[in-house]
């Protein structure tokens, strides 16, 4: 079996955001919950948090493509 | 579950299958020339021809619908107008606010049809490759949202210089300054138009690569001598229908994060507010 | 195996090799193009379409609620005067009936007033003819009474009055030279006004 650490790194460092957005998104759907006419105003709010912390991630992404192999 | 009791399967497959050789994908499979562009050296890409149809495609349904707008709207010119106004008030208006979001509609627009299209290219069967998984696109629209919120933040403040003072958040103890403010310029020039462009490029690509997986492998198991592992690429191949939904989900997510976090950029622009 | 040179630079193993997150210079170039083009075609045929359809509806929605709303109040308006007026209009009723009444009975009070003296004033003048015209009666009576008693007393004096024959003939004949008005009353002794 051969493979690459980089991946191995890079699964390591998606674990960060994956709880992140988690949280984003747990936290959105309790607010929605508990005032449901706050929904549109918190949707775009959600989402904007689910992309910084996403973005997190995404330089996980690059620097698994730039570091040498 | 299906993937739990696929690894086991996946991890006893030889890692280069004795097909073609096309198990498991890389980022190389992206690359797909289809001729050489005579006396340049360049080529001509699949990505390429793909980003012209979509654009071929979306000028033609839009002129065709909004060629002769009514107050009571045809067919064509509801759906259109329903995307029309999902972009200008719930995304342009509702960020940059009411004064002057209007200049902004037609670009945040024609990023939203351009990259919702050609994301969802990447399911849609004769092409069945979103032309954002090649990087060059996902940068190209960066770099005109880039120009765009910078150039209209220098005019706002009249001159780069007060530009860059409003980036600065006011009353800061002289200590901290050497700290902050790299990571402001940092994330006015470097983070924003890096994870703006990669994201879309990530996602793109990560879930192509995904959809891969599971229709590749699918059929490397299929095609395999053992008759067990022939039905294992059955509950493979469902997998592949529920990423193809999911993936539906995120071509359309990602192409309105990316416009959500555009028009979020051109409101701190033109709102002179940190 | 990786480079970061320009990828236009390298050739097509080398593109195919290429880290996938440095773009293909061709691919960037294109993609601008293509956008650009795109961008153009949205923003002169097609923005200003649906802009104009979209402040078209909004103008009709808002003018549709405005003149339903205006017809609204007109519409309260309306009700309200015609509420007031017939408020008004009753009041008024009630009013004139009022002083309709009490016209009416003012007017039965005068008349019965009026009537009354009117009564009073009729048995009055009555009384007061009967009155005068029983004093002429009494003056005239009293005149004639004097009158005649001394013309029979005359009479009386004048002829034999020893034969009862004569005496009546006497009389009667006085009483039909009176009847037929022959004998002119005379004045003998006292007034007849300071008998009376």
């Amino acid at each position: 079996m051969s493979g690459n650490l980089n991946l191995v790194g890079y699964g390591l460092a998606a674990i960060g955001p994956a709880i992140a957005v988690g949280l984003i998104f747990a936290a959105y759907i309790n607010g929605v919950a508990r005032q449901p006419e706050a929904g549109s105003l918190l949707r775009p709010i959600a989402i904007l948090g689910f992309a910084l912390a996403e973005a997190l991630a995404i330089f996980g992404l690059v620097l698994f493509f730039i570091s040498p192999r | 579950m299906v993937l739990a009791a696929l690894s086991p399967v996946l991890s006893a497959l030889p890692m280069s299958g004795e097909g073609d050789g096309h198990f498991p994908p890389e980022p190389q499979d992206f690359w797909q020339p289809l001729f050489a562009i005579p006396g340049t050296g360049f080529y001509f890409t699949r990505s390429m021809a793909a980003i012209a149809i979509s654009a071929i495609l979306l000028s033609w349904w839009l002129v065709r619908t909004t060629r002769n707008v009514s107050v009571v709207p045809s067919r064509g010119q509801h759906y259109t107008e329903l995307v029309y106004n999902f972009i200008r008030n719930d995304i342009a208006k509702d960020s940059i606010g009411a004064k002057d979001f209007l200049r902004f509609v037609p670009l945040l627009f024609a990023l939203f049809v351009f990259i919702l299209l050609n994301n969802l290219f990447g399911i849609i069967p004769p092409i069945q490759m979103p032309t954002m998984s090649r990087v060059a696109y996902p940068i190209a629209l960066t770099a005109i949202v880039y120009v765009v919120y910078h150039w209209v933040g220098i005019k706002k403040h009249h001159g780069i210089v007060n530009y860059i003072k409003w980036m600065i958040p006011p009353g800061l103890p002289a200590w901290l300054l050497p700290l902050v403010v790299p990571l402001e310029l940092m994330t006015f020039f470097i983070n924003r138009p890096l994870t703006l462009a990669l994201r879309l490029f990530g996602n793109m690509f990560a879930g192509h690569m995904l959809l891969v997986v599971f229709i590749v492998g699918g059929w490397e198991l299929f095609t395999s001598d053992s008759i067990g592992l022939k039905f294992v690429a059955l509950p493979a191949w469902l997998m592949a229908v529920v990423m193809t939904l999911f993936e539906a989900l995120i071509q359309f997510l990602q192409a309105y994060v990316f416009v959500l976090l555009a028009a979020s950029y051109f409101s701190d622009a033109v709102s002179g507010e940190h | 195996m990786y480079h970061f040179t320009v990828a236009s630079s390298v050739p097509m193993a080398g593109e195919a090799d290429q880290v996938p997150i440095l773009p293909y210079l061709p691919e960037l170039i294109f993609g601008l193009i293509v956008f650009g083009l795109f961008f153009w075609v949205v923003k002169t045929k097609v923005v200003p379409n649906l802009e104009a359809a979209y402040q078209a509806r909004a103008e009709a929605i808002e003018g549709g609620i405005a003149k339903a709303e205006e017809a609204q109040a007109q519409a309260q308006a309306a009700l309200e005067n015609y509420n007031a007026q017939l408020a008004e209009a009753r009041s008024e009723a009630n009013k004139i009936r009022e002083e309709a009444r009490s016209e009416g009975a003012q007017i039965v009070a005068d008349l019965r007033s009026q009537a009354q003296a009117e009564a009073s004033r009729i048995t009055e003048s009555a009384k007061r003819q009967i009155e005068a015209e029983r004093q002429q009666a009494v003056v005239q009576l009293r005149q004639e009474v004097g009158t005649l008693s001394t013309t029979l007393a005359s009479k009386i004096v004048g002829e034999s009055l020893d034969s009862d024959v004569r005496q009546s003939g006497i009389v009667d004949r006085f009483l039909a030279e009176l009847e037929a008005g022959n004998v002119r009353p005379e004045k003998v002794g006292a007034e007849p006004g300071q008998d009376a």
